[in-house]
């Protein structure tokens, strides 16, 4: 057992009933920056030994996770004033209970694996597989666009989680690769929600049905 | 065993001196002096010097309510490890058996309520049987815990002695969450705020205190002591799981005891300054938070421990 | 020279043809066409090696994309000049320059061997194409684009897990080998075959997704139809290949691993949903360019149907692959003169192009002849060789319904096409066809048509080389 690394991971865990708890756009990105933050100082307490490029690579994913993706989302908000609630499709009890579910699943599940990281820390495995559950959820069970860009983020930590902990072998320069596309596809999003906004006077997607069959 | 019953005497003596520590919080925040810490005490006094008024439309229920609440509530703290001290009496199994003390006295309440036959008794009596079923269940799911932590049913066995430390050993982080769903069952159960605002004035927006309007004397001086102590119930499981340290000296212990407790009830007198009653159809997502932050302990500790 | 150079150079005269006025942002576009069509020939005869040999190099599936890459986007800017002339688009240096930028990630995407980069590479099509889609600034180009941004990222989300899954074999076996697919090829006879299994599902899901394999492909019509059309002619023709060369490295890594019995199925399944999917919605369309997007849903799911069958099958998917894009792109193109010309996407709006825009009309006709697999052009070789390969391998039933639902999709692509060419219509026409707008596509069904009779003997063994490692080949 791991004591401060699975401390901060169910300091995750439990951004993710929060983020399923909350109504509010602006608190859902504060946990979201909250999990960003969480998720990325992780392997500061995984590795045995940690390099200089390392540390500067965590630095610089924690500033890109924890602060400038959710700051662009958050400013996408103020910029065109859009609607703060997250118009759920599934309840806000229901989504808390899904979220719990999904936790208890995700910690079945990861029993099943056998998998040398399991040595380094329990949680961190179900931490993993129910951020990306939670992100599939949020941008199934929320109508409002904000709240769909907020689930890809987590599942992108999610994935993250799984990436940085299991495979030693990315360089750091091709994880950096990773993460400025990521941070690029944020910031398209939020220039396209900008403009869903302007153009539809709202980001509830079930006005986007222009287009179907 | 004599120092147990000391103990328990302690608590009924004190409980009402803890509950005035809250005024004494909301006064200092509210830029006032405030009520004398001892307030509590001069109103049982001026209660059970009153006379009781009946209305005539109320039967021996409505007269038993008030003494059977304080009743249970009184023995319940016989179970109570007060100051981490052995309780006066222990059985395995005796958790549930405290829980179900907690409903009868909950249930005697509503029926008095209901026997008064007022439509807004009757409309405090529903909230006050809706609310505390999502508290029972996130209670259910600590204990679960705490019974997978020890192995034990009955509360000697989780907070006397050494064992919260233990608690904190084993589960580690996860007792913040277990503390935080525990604190919000004690506001809850307690009716304070933002579940239930004990200084509201309209009747409507009442839960707990919209039962007892009827109530008047000596009667009302048994349901406010019977809240005083389920608090003080609550409180020191707080306490004990705050402060999880065995000192040695049976004095020690319980200064330090006294410490935890004062701390809980400034705690809630700090909740009730800074946060206003919710709207009553958000309460229950505000318990079903507890109910999710215990079971969420609950997942996360038995992962640790395998 | 390096490697990199092929696709640094669209990335810096895309970034600059953003900032520059349109004039010289069109030049630049035909140069870069240009001098990226030479560089990928000089890849072909091996001039070039790479600088970080660790992320890059050069493989046969890669370069047959490269070149088909490098020859349609030349074409198509060369449409594009004569397109954007006649077209009401507002900020054109922004779609001169993302054309480019979109290039050099495509081009990247040819190029990267190490599974990460792979990774970064097609996500970053996704995020250059996105205002590309956006171009006409409609409220339905919105949501085309919302959609497209959003599917395509959690899909290609799932696509990097898969990625990570893959190296967590390579962990869990002890494996101490760079990551990169032709090193992991080598070695995936001793991975661990559980989490393999994951990875390939996770992948196929993810670069599916971006493929337009259904149940994923729902962005992949409205993207397809609101884009302007030489980008759509960029999406269909180019930009699907570069997710299929995603799912096929990683199934020369299932079958190096002796796993092709899990790979096979699944992309055979894949392939018959996308055609059943494709096969629906043709008979029921009422928009030309949609109608167009369903066929290239279809034409994926015949090549990943190929892929899965494997053997002959994965020479015919090659095959398809290539003339898929070639014919494909052309008549993106030529639906763009068509939209220019009578205004409205509806087949029932459009009507009598062989009497009012004749060179259109062979350069449709052409292309549907080819797209539907008649006998002469390319589909049909590969369709033919996909059939006999499936009928090798015992795959009866699924090859049955493989047939059915061609001979289905004909059926309603016909109906369509007749309906625009003889129709009569009361629409007036705008334009008149300049060589630009059409000989481009003449260009591209004659290579496909040339490439059916003659086909150059490094190209065979290019094309035999790549399906070599998944039990392709002739015999």
């Amino acid at each position: 057992m791991n004591l401060p690394a699975d401390t901060i991971l169910s300091m995750a865990l439990l951004s993710i009933l929060f983020s399923f708890g909350s109504s509010r756009l602006p608190g859902l990105i504060k946990v979201l920056a909250f999990q960003g933050v969480v998720v990325c100082i992780v392997p500061l307490f995984l590795d045995q030994e940690m390099s200089t490029g390392g540390i500067v690579f965590t630095i610089a994913t924690l500033a890109i996770r924890g602060f400038i993706i959710p700051g662009c989302i958050y400013l996408a908000i103020k910029k065109v004033a859009i609607g703060r609630e997250v118009e759920p499709i599934v309840g806000f009890h229901a989504s808390m209970l899904v979220g719990l579910l999904l936790i208890v699943g995700a910690s079945f599940a990861s029993h099943r694996f056998d998998i040398p990281s399991s040595s380094i820390s329990v949680l961190l495995l179900p931490t993993a597989i129910s951020l990306l559950g939670a992100g599939m959820f949020l941008l199934m069970a929320r109508r409002n666009a904000i709240a769909m860009v907020l689930g890809y983020i987590m599942m992108e930590n999610g994935i993250y989680l799984v990436g940085t902990t299991f495979s030693v072998r990315a360089r750091h320069i091709v994880e950096f690769g990773i993460l400025l596309d990521v941070l690029a596809g944020v910031m398209i999003m939020a220039v396209i929600l900008q403009n869903i906004k302007q153009t539809f006077d709202d980001v509830d997607t079930a006005r986007l049905r222009t287009l179907k069959e | 065993m004599n120092e147990s019953v000391i103990l328990w005497a302690f608590a009924l003596l004190t409980a009402p001196f803890f509950a005035g520590v809250i005024f004494k919080v909301k006064a200092f925040f509210g830029g006032r002096k405030g009520s004398p810490v001892l307030i509590n005490y001069y109103t049982l006094f001026k209660l059970f010097k009153k006379g009781s008024v009946y209305s005539t439309s109320t039967t021996f229920i409505f007269k038993i309510g008030p003494v059977v609440s304080l009743g249970a509530t009184a023995t319940i703290l016989l179970f109570l490890p007060i100051a981490g001290h052995t309780p006066v009496i222990s059985f395995n199994g005796d958790v549930i058996f405290i829980l179900y003390l907690f409903g009868l006295a909950r249930f005697f309440t509503i029926a008095a309520a209901m026997d008064t036959a007022s439509p807004f008794e009757g409309m405090g009596a529903a909230r006050e049987a809706y609310f505390p079923i999502i508290c029972e269940a996130a209670m259910f799911m600590i204990l679960i815990l705490f019974y997978r932590l020890t192995g034990d049913l009955s509360f000697s066995a989780y907070f006397a002695g050494a064992q919260p430390f233990g608690f904190w050993q084993t589960g580690g982080p996860t007792m913040f969450f277990v503390i935080i769903a525990f604190f919000i069952i004690l506001l809850t159960e307690n009716a304070r705020v933002p579940v239930d605002d004990p200084a509201t004035h309209l009747e409507l927006t009442m839960i707990h205190e919209v039962m007892v309007l009827d109530h008047s004397g000596p009667d009302l001086g048994f349901i406010e002591m019977g809240a005083f102590l389920k608090l003080f119930f609550y409180a020191s499981i707080v306490s004990r799981m705050i402060l999880p340290f065995e000192l040695g000296h049976p004095l020690l212990n319980l200064a330090l005891f006294s410490i935890g407790v004062l701390i809980v009830y400034v705690a809630v007198g700090v909740v009730e300054s800074v946060t206003a009653r919710y709207r009553m159809d958000r309460v229950p997502k505000f318990v079903l938070t507890s109910f999710a932050l215990a079971f969420f302990a609950t997942v996360i500790t038995l992962e640790l421990l395998k | 020279m390096i490697l990199e150079i092929v696709f640094l150079i669209p990335f810096f005269t895309g970034a600059a043809a953003l900032f520059l006025p349109n004039t010289v942002g069109q030049v630049l576009l035909i140069l870069t066409g240009a001098i990226h069509l030479i560089l990928s020939v000089m890849v072909w005869i091996g001039q070039l090696s790479p600088m970080l040999p660790e992320f890059f190099a050069v493989t046969p599936e890669g370069l047959l994309s490269l070149l088909v890459i490098s020859l349609l986007f030349f074409l198509i800017s060369i449409y594009t000049i004569s397109y954007l002339k006649l077209s009401d688009i507002r900020k054109k240096n922004i779609f001169t320059g993302s054309m480019l930028l979109f290039l050099s990630t495509m081009t990247m995407v040819t190029l990267s061997d190490h599974i990460m980069v792979m990774w970064i590479a097609i996500e970053a099509t996704t995020l250059a194409s996105a205002p590309l889609i956006y171009t006409n600034r409609s409220k339905a180009s919105l949501e085309a684009t919302w959609k497209y941004v959003l599917i395509c990222s959690v899909g290609i989300a799932m696509a990097l897990l898969g990625s990570v899954l893959v190296t967590v074999s390579m962990d869990v076996a002890k494996l101490d080998a760079p990551i990169s697919f032709s090193a992991m090829t080598k070695v995936a006879g001793s991975m661990d075959p559980m989490w393999l299994k994951a990875g390939f599902v996770f992948i196929l899901v993810g670069y599916g997704t971006k493929m337009g394999l259904a149940p994923m492909h729902t962005w992949l019509p409205d993207a397809h139809s609101e884009a302007p059309s030489p980008a759509s002619a960029l999406l269909s023709g180019v930009l699907l290949n570069c997710a299929y060369l995603g799912i096929f490295k990683t199934n020369k890594i299932m079958h190096a691993a002796g796993l092709a019995d899990f790979s096979g199925p699944i992309l055979i399944v894949f392939g018959l949903i996308s055609m059943m999917a494709a096969a629906t919605y043709i008979l029921k369309q009422t928009e030309y360019k949609r109608m167009l997007a369903y066929s290239s849903i279809e034409n994926m799911g015949i090549i990943a149907f190929g892929t899965g069958i494997g053997g002959l099958g994965a020479y015919g998917a090659m095959i398809c692959l290539i003339h898929h894009s070639l014919i494909k792109s052309s008549l993106f193109l030529t639906s763009g003169n068509i939209l220019l010309g009578f205004g409205s996407r509806l087949i029932d709006q459009v009507g009598d192009l062989l009497g009012r825009m004749p060179k259109t009309f062979v350069a449709f006709f052409g292309g549907f002849a080819g797209i539907s697999g008649f006998p002469p052009f390319g589909i049909f070789i590969g369709e033919l060789l996909i059939i006999i390969g499936a009928f090798r391998t015992g795959n009866y039933l699924e090859a049955g319904l493989f047939i059915f639902i061609l001979c289905v999709i004909f059926a309603g692509f016909a109906n369509n096409i007749m309906k625009i060419s003889f129709n009569t219509t009361k629409a007036s026409l705008r334009i008149n066809e300049s060589a630009g707008l059409v000989w481009p596509q003449y260009v591209l069904l004659f290579t496909s048509l040339v490439l059916c009779f003659w086909m150059p003997d490094t190209l065979y063994q290019t094309i035999i080389h790549a399906v070599n490692a998944i039990g392709g080949g002739l015999q």
